[in-house]
């Protein structure tokens, strides 16, 4: 999908895209964008260089020695030339009128030399002049999954990507986009913008508040060039779709290493996030955090409520899914008589519990039919606004390996509570000693739909930032 | 004297910071409720006004680079009566002698004492990526060090104001503590949002000071109050 007559559409749905001065052995951009082929879009290489033609063309790709050549209408460009040629191949593209570049080169103003500063200001003139968009330079551009864009050759080119990225930082954005797809989230556009010379954070910012396909928003910010056309881009894009914000340089010696890093300014703590609450975006702290939130946002129904109903299977994980809630704000209150009535009836009380949090391994015993029916006595109760499911890997994984079957049907069980319950459902499985196994346990959660996360904390901090934005209908 | 003559006058006087009995007349201007302040230029003028005002009365210095009054002995609050106030003239003038001999004095304000309540701060100061953010917090030396202030960008909408009140640790002491009785809310965020209308409109404006505030459950009065221009007198600089 796409926004017609958007200044950047043709850039964000590109259907011929080029690689200007791309090197051997490793023709890395090349490489990275073979998918972009594979899924019928025009890639062609541009190179003068006699000793890197042939290797380009022995990996399939037409060359052109000249910009001018090239038979489509350029959607996309990515220059990786040395920067003192940037400004002359910025020439050539504005000649045939390309809709975007993004320049992979450095050694702009980010050196702090003369000579990247003098670059950088031809580079901007020139572009300004002609009105044209320019992604970077010293970034590594776009990462358009559907279209088979990549800054990297291990990011997926999946079709069924809802969340999309804005990122300061080349590694972010690359970091951001391998941790999602391995929690089983993709992405659908990123943008590494670097120097941010024409196109900066808000221009990208209100086409994903446009974009359809777009349904979540992720921003990774130093700083801002323009602070008030961002609270406003900001403000406008929550009011459409959750925005969450993770912010770079929270802490002095951060925002000193933000100066050199993106030589932007930084605002003291209590004033940005006091702009983030004003804009009503999520405001997170680091790459994990902003996963976990993506992960609660995209995979539970939502809630302003804060009353947990937690089931826990042994006593002492039961108090530490409490405190870990309750030290951010969320409450476990006593359930109703009825469910009390009810859970009366069958619960096993010798070393277990059914206050609440519940205490359930010795009731459950592997039962699917006693998991459900707990699961429905939480849902109908109406002190209950959220419920909170432990996942013990030490004890299940030896089980699960054995049976793969008791996990497909438990799963099963919550997949089905989760699309019947009007109230949001996840889980924590801590990995305990079982990391590896926990990996493809996990894919299973994410192909079921139902957020995991590796601990409470994690958790408790995800589901406070994100319950009242989640998505799911 | 209206806000763009005063402007005009720091600026021939070359001056960024307006006294406290210009920075409150101003903002009474614009609807913001302050204590009325009268400047004497000696003890005779003092006694006179307080008498006409009634006791209690805060006497407080008025002199240019002198922006922390109360640490330099320039203000003295609660004076009951007419002897208390002649002492009080000359003990400030003497303090302020002692300390900031360079200082240029101009007199010293009279004041009603307000009503007891709590002390509160609204401010604004220009951020340099965002330009203008309202400041709430508690008065207090407490609240200084723990440095508990909520910030919004102006313009401020009511909900921000709002928001702005709620977010502080120290928020439950406003519905009144130990039987004190609940401050009027209402009257903060009304002030939260005339102090962002005040700013939005004049952008040669870099910082304004209500500090502090006085709120009780029927009023919010800004008892001192600081208005600092912009150097150049031109529009502000928002990047």
């Amino acid at each position: 999908m796409s926004v017609p007559g958007h200044n950047l559409d043709r850039m964000f749905n590109p259907k011929t895209a080029v690689v200007i001065g791309d090197k051997g052995p490793n023709y890395m951009w090349l490489k990275n964008n073979q998918t972009f082929q594979e899924k019928g879009g025009n890639l062609y290489s541009v190179q003068i260089d006699e000793k890197e033609i042939e290797g380009i063309e022995k990996l399939g790709f037409k060359n052109y020695t000249s910009l001018t050549d090239i038979p489509e209408p350029i959607d996309y460009a990515i220059v990786a030339v040395p920067r003192q040629i940037s400004p002359y191949v910025l020439n050539d593209l504005i000649e045939v009128n390309a809709a975007s570049a993004a320049f992979f080169t450095s050694g702009f103003a980010e050196t702090g030399e003369e000579i990247g500063i003098t670059l950088q200001k031809q580079l901007t003139e020139a572009a300004q002049n002609a009105n044209f968009n320019i992604i970077g330079p010293n970034c590594m551009g776009l990462y358009l999954p559907k279209s088979g864009i990549r800054f990297n050759p291990d990011v997926p080119a999946a079709d069924d990507g809802e969340v999309s990225f804005l990122s300061q930082s080349g590694t972010h954005s690359i970091m951001f986009s391998l941790v999602m797809a391995a929690q089983g989230m993709h992405l659908s556009k990123c943008a590494s913008f670097g120097n941010a010379i024409i196109l900066d954070i808000s221009d990208y910012l209100e086409y994903l508040t446009e974009d359809p396909d777009t349904k979540v928003i992720g921003l990774y910010v130093e700083g801002v060039k323009d602070g008030s056309r961002f609270f406003h881009a900001l403000k406008e894009a929550c009011r459409r779709k959750p925005v969450v914000v993770w912010k770079g340089g929270q802490t002095e010696a951060g925002a000193l290493a933000t100066k050199s890093h993106t030589a932007s300014l930084a605002s003291p703590e209590p004033v940005w996030e006091g702009i983030m609450k004003q804009c009503g975006a999520i405001s997170t702290s680091g790459l994990d955090e902003t996963v976990d939130v993506m992960k609660l946002l995209l995979n539970s129904k939502s809630t302003e409520g804060r009353k947990l109903g937690l089931m826990a299977m042994t006593g002492g994980q039961s108090v530490s899914i409490t405190d870990a809630f309750c030290k951010v704000g969320f409450e476990v209150p006593s359930l109703s008589k009825q469910s009390y009535d009810e859970l009366e009836t069958f619960f096993n009380i010798v070393g277990g519990s059914y206050r609440n949090p519940l205490d359930m391994a010795g009731t459950i015993q592997g039962n699917t039919e006693t998991l459900q029916r707990i699961l429905t006595i939480l849902d109908d109760d109406s002190e209950i606004d959220a419920i909170v499911m432990e996942q013990s890997a030490m004890f299940g994984a030896r089980q699960w390996r054995n049976k793969p079957e008791a996990l497909d049907a438990m799963l099963d069980v919550l997949a089905e509570h989760k699309k019947r319950s009007q109230k949001p459902f996840f889980t924590v499985m801590h990995p305990a000693h079982e990391e590896a196994f926990v990996v493809e346990v996990r894919q299973k959660f994410a192909e079921h739909q139902i957020a995991v996360f590796p601990n409470f904390e994690r958790a408790a901090s995800a589901a406070a930032l994100a319950l009242p934005y989640c998505l799911v209908k | 004297m209206g806000f763009s003559d005063l402007v005009k006058q720091a600026h021939t006087e070359k001056r960024t910071v307006l006294t406290e009995i210009e920075s409150k007349n101003i903002l009474r201007e614009v609807g913001i409720n302050t204590t009325e302040t009268f400047l004497a230029l000696s003890s005779e003028e003092a006694n006179k006004k307080a008498s006409e005002i009634g006791y209690p009365v805060a006497l407080k210095i008025v002199a240019s680079g002198i922006s922390h009054k109360s640490d330099v002995g320039g203000v003295i609050l609660n004076l009951q009566n007419s002897e208390e106030v002649v002492h009080a003239y000359d003990s400030i003038l003497r303090n302020i002698q002692n300390t900031h001999p360079s200082a240029k004095i101009e007199g010293v304000s009279v004041q009603k004492m307000a009503a007891a309540g709590t002390e509160v701060i609204i401010g604004m100061t220009l951020d340099q990526q965002f330009g203008p953010v309202i400041m709430f917090g508690l008065g207090g030396i407490l609240v200084e060090i723990l440095n508990d202030v909520s910030f919004r960008l102006a313009p401020l909408e009511e909900k921000d104001a709002i928001e702005m009140v709620d977010e502080i640790a120290a928020r439950p002491i406003l519905d009144g503590v130990r039987g004190q009785e609940p401050c009027n809310l209402k009257e903060l965020y009304k002030m939260l949002l005339q102090i962002s209308v005040f700013v939005t409109d004049h952008p040669e404006i870099k910082e304004v000071d209500l500090n502090p505030i006085i709120v009780n459950s029927k009023k919010a009065v800004a008892v001192d109050a600081r208005i600092i221009l912009n150097d150049d007198q031109d529009e502000r600089q928002t990047l």
